[in-house]
Order: C-alpha cells, then structure tokens, then sequence
C-alpha cells in the first residue's frame, strides 16, 4: 500500500476528507499502526483544546457585545458627528454660551456619555407621556424629594429652578441606571404652561471623573450631556434649540454652582 | 439591516471563544471581540453580504489582535496570563494530555501557527475558510497546522505512540 501524505491524515483527523477518500485512508491506517497513533493523538489534541476553550461560547454575552446595541451607538455617533460638522462654534465661558449647534470642541467620553444619553432620552420618552403617574415623588413634596434623591444617589443634588424660563417642577424619579456607574439616575420632570415638559436625568459621576460635554439629538429629542467630578446631568427635551440651549445653561449654572471645578468646567 | 445584525449575533459566541483562546485574558478578549463587532457594523457598506459573514468577522478579529500585539509589542507590555480552564477531568492518564500543560503550549506557539491550529482545532473551521481568514495559501495553513501539532506533541510529553504498543 502507498503511503498516505500527512496533510491527507490530518484532513482525515480533522473530518474534512472528501467521502470517497476515506475507505482508503481507513485501510491504511489499519495497516500502520504508527500512522493511526498520530491520528489518534491529533484528535485527542483536537479534543482537548476544545474542553479548554469550548465552554466560552456558552456563557452568557455582555451586553456590550449585542450587535443591536453597538448598532444604535455607532449610529447616534454618526448622526451627531454628521449634524454638528458643519456648525463647529467656540465654547467660551461656561462653555454654554454658543454651543447648542456646535458639534462637540472634543471627543465624548467613550462609550459612558452615549450610554448615558441614551437612557435619559429613554427615560424622557418613556415618563413625558404619563399624566397621573409622570413622577414618583411630587415637587409639593420639594424637601423630600431632594434629600431621597441625594439619598440614593450618594451626592447632593438640588432641583434646579427653572421658573426664569417659564419651567415648574413637576417632579422627580428614581430610576435604575448604568451598573458601572452607580446603577441609579434620577429623573427631574419640568413643565411649561403650555404642558411641554423637559427632563433632567443626574447619576453620581464617572469613575474617571473627567468634565466633560456633548449635544446630541438622538431618537427624536435634543440633549445636553455634561460631566463633572460630581455628576452627570442629560437634559433633555423637544423644545427649539434655542430654548434648550436656555434651559440647559441654567440646569448647568445650578447645578455646577459651588463646585471646584465650575470655574473650569471642561477642557480638551 | 436586521438580518444582518442577526448573522453578527450568532457569530458572537465563537469569537468570543476564540479571542478568549487567543489572549488567554477574558477581558481582553472581549474588548477584542467588541473592536470587531463595532469595525464590522460600521463597515457594513464595504461588505459583499453574499460572502459568510463568520469568516470575515474572524478575519477582522484576527487583524485586531495581530495590531494590538504589534502595538503592546511596541509599548512593553505584557498580556495577563490568566483563565485557565480547569481541567475537567482530574488527573492525566495515560494516552490523555495534561489540559494545563496544554494550554501553557499552545501559549508558546508562534502566533502564525496558533492561529492556524485554533481556527480548526477549536472553531472548526474548513482549511480554505482558515487560510483566507490567517491571509495564506492551502498548502502554507497546512504545514503550519502541522507544525502547531508535532509542537504540542513534544511540549506536552505525549509521544505520537500510545503507551500500549499494537501487538504485531
């Protein structure tokens, strides 16, 4: 019998031999018990891998791995990027003053603030809706809601007064939030006379911290993102831009006031 | 769209073994993994959804990893050496191979035929996918599998003949 090349074996070893090979290689093997030791211990070497790595695929996928997800990152990304290009303005002073068109001076945190922002519009969408349930605590129970929420959020967090714009509280939430990042968010509900409501969605900060801002208009609603050494605030809502940028400025002055870092707020 | 964010999340698990067995670093290898899927969804433009969209997520994957080890390569670092499955059976018989003694060799592999070994051995991979996937002709793929394989054999003691010799 004519000897069978090796890569011939291992194609038998592996199971990718065409069907009308086999008989023979089987024949020879059976005549070569050299050549069926090796092939024996390439599969036991096949086996063994897989007993080693095999079980990954079988544990559960994060959920920063669904494609879904990463799918409705990249495009919020994308939109934004697109929108704000060809509007790039100075953020001066605050860094509020111009900025409601202005793509983003610098990159968002990774990841974090588009997370962030998209669980606040979420949130937006999902409350503005209710009439009798829109929030949890009601803003005529103002002291208890502020000290709960700063309770839960491990920081002090005081309602910003809204009225200069022609917002009342309505009221606040608690809400489950990103694991990493305390894994709670508290929702901040305001209305106008003419029933429009904006939302303002606070976390404890960042484990890095870092200031940092970013406009989207992601699923509909324009949002104002900042961060700080304290917390992150979303505003949100489906006002013009120029009464965003209105609210947003004085969210921001509010809720920044006394803070180390207010003076600096941001930088590249 | 749909359908093709459906083909990705089917292929997540693979490459998550994959990478895993790759890096030997489960966090690693899912940041591996995440690189992979976000080039993958954002160029989706580029891609022929007539061609198997496993074998090119592998491609991807294996290119990230191969410029991550370039760049770490760079910088001096050093991968964790971690997650190292335990062995499901005990004790080595005769005629079984050590399954740590395994994994430290295959550790010690070149990369090139790492690779090669782990795309069939482990993913199950045809050799043509494999050599289009490490970028290699047949026949290249074919000896660096082999030389994967007599490399283990000597790393890890087994020698080619079982301890219980055919009795002519």
């Amino acid at each position: 019998m004519s000897a069978v090349p090796q890569d011939t074996l291992m194609a038998y070893a592996d199971g990718q031999l065409p069907a009308d090979e086999i008989e023979a290689v089987e024949a020879f093997l059976a005549a070569n018990p050299d050549a069926a030791a090796e092939v024996a211990l390439w599969r036991r070497q096949t086996d063994a891998i897989a007993t080693l790595f095999a079980p990954v695929a079988a544990e559960p996928v994060p959920a920063r791995l669904r494609p879904r997800r990463l799918a409705a990152e990249i495009a919020s990304h994308r939109n934004r990027s697109l929108g704000w290009a060809a509007a790039a303005v100075v953020l001066v002073g605050l860094g509020l003053g111009v900025g409601w068109f202005a793509r983003p001076l610098f990159e968002p945190a990774p990841g974090a603030s588009t997370v962030l922002i998209a669980d606040a519009v979420n949130a937006h969408n999902v409350f503005i809706a209710e009439n009798r349930h829109a929030v949890e605590v009601p803003a005529s129970d103002g002291e208890h809601l502020t000290t709960w929420l700063s309770n839960r959020l491990a920081t002090p967090l005081d309602a910003p007064d809204l009225s200069a714009e022609g917002f009342t509280l309505v009221g606040g939430r608690l809400l489950p939030g990103t694991h990493d990042i305390g894994g709670r968010a508290a929702q901040l509900m305001y209305e106008s006379p003419a029933s429009e409501r904006v939302t303002v969605y606070v976390t404890a900060a960042l484990p890095e911290g870092q200031p940092a801002y970013q406009f989207a208009n992601y699923d509909g609603a324009e949002a104002f993102y900042w961060a700080n050494a304290r917390i992150t605030c979303t505003v949100v809502g489906t006002l013009p831009p120029e009464r965003m940028k209105a609210l947003s400025q004085a969210v921001y002055r509010q809720l920044t006031e006394g803070d180390v870092t207010a003076a600096r707020p941001y930088r590249g | 769209m749909s359908d093709f964010l459906d083909q990705i999340e089917a292929c997540v698990p693979a490459l998550r073994r994959y990478a895993r067995a790759l890096t030997r670093n489960a966090d690693l290898a899912d940041d591996l993994v995440q690189d992979c899927l976000e080039r993958a969804i954002s160029r989706r433009g580029l891609f022929r959804p007539t061609g198997p969209v496993r074998a090119w997520l592998f491609t991807i994957l294996l290119n990230l990893y191969r410029n991550g080890l370039r760049s770490s390569r760079r910088r001096g670092e050093t991968v964790a050496f971690d997650s190292i499955a335990e062995p499901s059976t005990p004790a080595p018989q005769p005629g079984h191979i050590a399954l740590a003694e395994l994994a430290r060799a295959i550790e010690t592999l070149p990369l090139d035929q790492k690779e090669a070994l782990l795309l069939i051995a482990l993913e199950g991979l045809s050799y043509g996918e494999a050599a289009e996937i490490v970028g290699v002709p047949l026949g290249t793929l074919m000896s660096r599998l082999g030389r994967a394989r007599a490399a283990l054999r000597t790393m890890t003691g087994t020698s080619a003949e079982p301890h219980l010799r055919t009795v002519k």
